[in-house]
């Protein structure tokens, strides 16, 4: 059966597709790019964290693998805030609510700050 | 006036395409790097994660072409109130594979040689 036939009560998730309405075609689709959006930051940031510890830049090594580290976390935690957001959001247009507050901005800026403060230290200090 | 839907979905089409080359350029990278440690075997990471980011294409494409082309269509026809939309599958996937590739991508930061 082609993903297309899907009859509209089989749609996964089953808790996003049973609530409301079905919304404009076009919400959908912005949400599914902000997902995208989300999860192509988690791989810049799983590319940062990695590229951190191998190409042994001149960090203090201490520093430099608790920025590493920091960075491929932020990375992992990305996909989960990505379907988090794409699952309260198409819910919340679904239902006509007002759109939840963005997930994970918080996180995603403090953990930048920190990783790039913890760079910066150990650039002086090596 | 409102755009076309067929361009909503050929935006997403395109996020779709970016973030799978973004995988292809992240697996070529991490396989080079961490080939000076692993050796060959480290090639896999690029082999494996360039098969995801196939699959993601194709099943981005089948999405564009059977389900959002024909979404968009009847838009664009001013009716719309019949949708055949697939669900988040695709999108539950994606974030899986993403999930399990920062895993990794942990393990390879707190286990390299130092």
């Amino acid at each position: 059966m082609s993903p297309d036939r899907t009859p509209p009560g089989r749609r996964f998730p089953r808790w996003v597709y049973d609530v409301g309405t079905e919304p404009d075609a076009r919400f959908s689709l912005a949400n599914e790019r902000t997902f995208l959006a989300w999860a192509r930051t988690g791989l810049a940031l799983l590319a940062g964290g990695v590229a951190l510890e191998a190409l042994a830049l001149p960090v203090e090594p201490g520093l430099r693998l608790a920025a590493a580290v920091v960075l491929v976390v932020l990375g992992t935690l990305a996909p989960a805030v990505a379907w988090w957001g794409w699952v309260s959001t198409e819910r919340a247009m679904r239902r006509g609510d007002p759109l939840p507050a963005p997930v994970g901005f918080v996180l995603l800026v403090a953990g930048v700050g920190v990783a790039g403060v913890l760079v910066l230290v150990g650039l002086l200090r090596a | 006036m409102t755009a076309p839907a067929g361009l909503a979905a050929e935006r997403t089409a395109l996020a779709w395409r970016r973030t799978a080359l973004g995988l292809v350029a992240g697996s070529v990278a991490a396989g080079r790097l961490l080939a000076e440690t692993w050796g060959a075997s480290a090639w896999a990471v690029t082999a494996a994660g360039t098969t995801l980011a196939v699959v993601l294409l194709r099943a981005a494409r089948r999405r564009r072409t059977g389900v959002h082309g024909r979404a968009a269509a009847t838009l664009d026809a001013a009716e719309g109130t019949v949708r055949r939309d697939p669900g988040g599958r695709l999108v539950a996937a994606c974030a899986a594979a993403l999930l399990l590739l920062g895993c990794c991508a942990l393990v390879v930061v707190v286990t390299w040689p130092r």
